[in-house]
């Protein structure tokens, strides 16, 4: 895991075979932000897709590869000190070649990433 | 023929910076080079670049372009980026330290502050992914 204790930290997590919700919480400190941007730490869209990846991997149990994205939608600016924790929702679909997967980053009402894509073992 | 630093034309800086030049723009196609480094952010423990490092790099890549674009037009600085959205991203082979990244985007289309770019990276002879995405720019201060 590239991010997990660095970028995020995982506070709660519930997982069946399907789908799994992982609360995290995102760690203001963390080095990334000293350059995206300086004076502006804003999350960088794909430390969400790349943490999104990581939950999967946490669900399925299997090092994954993201072998496509069909949609990965950004709808509303994240940072620490606009969403200092958020859940990531992610559902997985066995197929022959990997897993389907979706997932949305969201905390209440506002959601801030979906994401569809295939991911491979 | 591009006469500026990478500094100059993209807001993202170390350790989160993944472009190092800009080798040439024409019309509105850029082609950049990025060498990916034992310290980058997104790697793996055996030294591979995490799928959202590519495509960072890509939109970085972007940014660069919409960096010299704006210089070109005269501004002492450069658009921030966000990306919106991104979509049929292929990944066909990963990359590695040492590897010698080469992107080509183009800007498709521009709505308002909404720019849709198609990119693609080699690594030599191989073709590492491709992808489409739109980018928010947000205005110069």
């Amino acid at each position: 895991m590239l991010l997990e204790n660095k970028y995020y930290q995982i506070k709660e997590m519930k997982m069946n075979q399907q789908e799994g919700i992982f609360r995290l919480r995102l760690l203001p400190d963390c080095d990334i932000y000293r350059g995206h941007f300086p004076g502006n730490p804003v999350c960088p869209g794909v430390c969400h897709i790349e943490t999104i990846k990581e939950c999967a991997m946490r669900l399925t149990g299997k090092k994954l590869s993201i072998a496509s994205v069909k949609q990965c939608r950004f709808l509303a600016m994240a940072a620490p000190s606009i969403c200092p924790e958020v859940n990531v929702t992610v559902g997985v679909c066995p197929v022959e070649e990997g897993f389907k997967v979706t997932a949305r980053i969201s905390e209440e009402a506002k959601v801030y990433v979906e994401f569809k894509g295939l991911m491979t073992v | 023929m591009n006469k500026y630093e990478i500094e100059q034309l993209i807001p993202q800086r170390a350790p989160f910076r993944m472009v190092d030049e800009l080798l040439n723009v024409d019309g509105e196609t850029a082609v950049t080079l990025f060498v990916v480094q034992p310290d980058n952010y997104l790697l793996d423990s055996e030294g591979v670049l995490a799928e959202a490092g590519v495509i960072e790099h890509i939109a970085q890549s972007a940014s660069a372009l919409a960096g010299y674009l704006s210089r070109e037009h005269g501004n002492s600085s450069v658009p921030v980026g966000y990306i919106g959205e991104i979509r049929n991203f292929r990944s066909y082979s990963s990359a590695c330290v040492g590897d010698v990244m080469r992107t080509t985007v183009t800007r498709e289309d521009v709505f308002g502050d909404i720019v849709c770019v198609n990119g693609e990276t080699w690594a030599s002879d191989r073709r590492i992914a491709e992808l489409q995405m739109k980018i928010y720019i947000s205005p110069n201060d």
